[in-house]
């Protein structure tokens, strides 16, 4: 039984191994482990708002910390997660309808260019203020 | 045929029979809608925001209008619902019994029902 469900374990986890695979395995992997980042960063953003319910001085003070570099760094962290998993998300909707089936790969490439030049640009404007 | 499709396209070495799923729809619906309604959550409070982030006289103001009002809180039940979608998927890849699923999906909607009824007294908190 052990040995079964540590079966199970180990082929879920193959997503992690994209060494040796093509590109449809790295955008599968990048667009689950950009899922999870987000749903754990969803509990961490409604625990943080549950600040606002304390009142000006909590949140307040909230706004100071997160206007630091070091909490910056995290904002661009957590939009390079939601481009990734955004774009390749509607890349994976319109497999789904046929739309660009046999372009997917070029398609998951230009996502992916476009969410470099949105997060290049995103974190100018977050660092530049 | 969607999910046929989908493993195709993604290599999803998991997927066991594809079989029609009216779950694979939503994920889709609420993904697209996300990117609309994370979008303008995204520029609203931390690109127009002054210094990147709301103070908290602005969140009250922010939230006390109407339209934004809506808007929120069609995103907090939007982004609710997709996530919970995407942890039943990736749960699903574990390969377990349909009793097991069935169960998953009753724990993931108490989940999700909860998040949202804790999103909406947050909500009706900072407002009042």
């Amino acid at each position: 039984m052990a040995t079964h469900e540590h079966h199970k374990v180990r082929r879920a986890g193959r997503w992690f191994d994209v060494r040796g695979r093509k590109l449809g395995m790295w955008a599968f992997a990048l667009n689950r482990i950009a899922a999870i980042g987000l749903v754990v960063y969803l509990y961490l953003h409604l625990v943080v708002l549950s600040t606002l319910s304390r009142g000006p001085g909590s949140w307040d003070a909230f706004v100071s910390l997160a206007r630091q570099p070091y909490f910056l760094l995290l904002d661009v962290i957590l939009l390079a997660g939601i481009l990734i998993h955004g774009l390749n998300g509607l890349r994976v909707t319109l497999m789904g309808f046929d739309v660009g089936v046999k372009k997917q790969k070029a398609l998951f490439s230009a996502f992916m260019l476009v969410a470099v030049v949105a997060l290049s640009a995103a974190a100018l404007k977050i660092f530049g203020g | 045929m969607e999910n046929q499709l989908i493993q195709e396209t993604m290599e999803n070495p998991f997927a066991q029979e594809p079989k029609a799923s009216s779950t694979w729809y939503w994920q889709a619906f609420t993904g697209v809608a996300l990117l609309l309604l994370l979008g303008l959550h995204f520029i609203a409070n931390h690109f127009i925001a002054t210094g990147g982030i709301r103070d908290f006289a602005d969140v009250v103001s922010y939230l006390r209008n109407p339209i934004i009002l809506v808007l929120e809180v069609l995103f907090l039940v939007v982004v609710a619902t997709h996530a919970m979608l995407g942890v039943r998927a990736i749960v699903l890849d574990f390969g377990i019994s349909d009793h097991a699923e069935k169960r998953l999906s009753q724990v993931l909607t108490l989940i999700g029902i909860l998040t949202v009824a804790y999103g909406l007294w947050l909500t009706w908190a900072i407002i009042h």
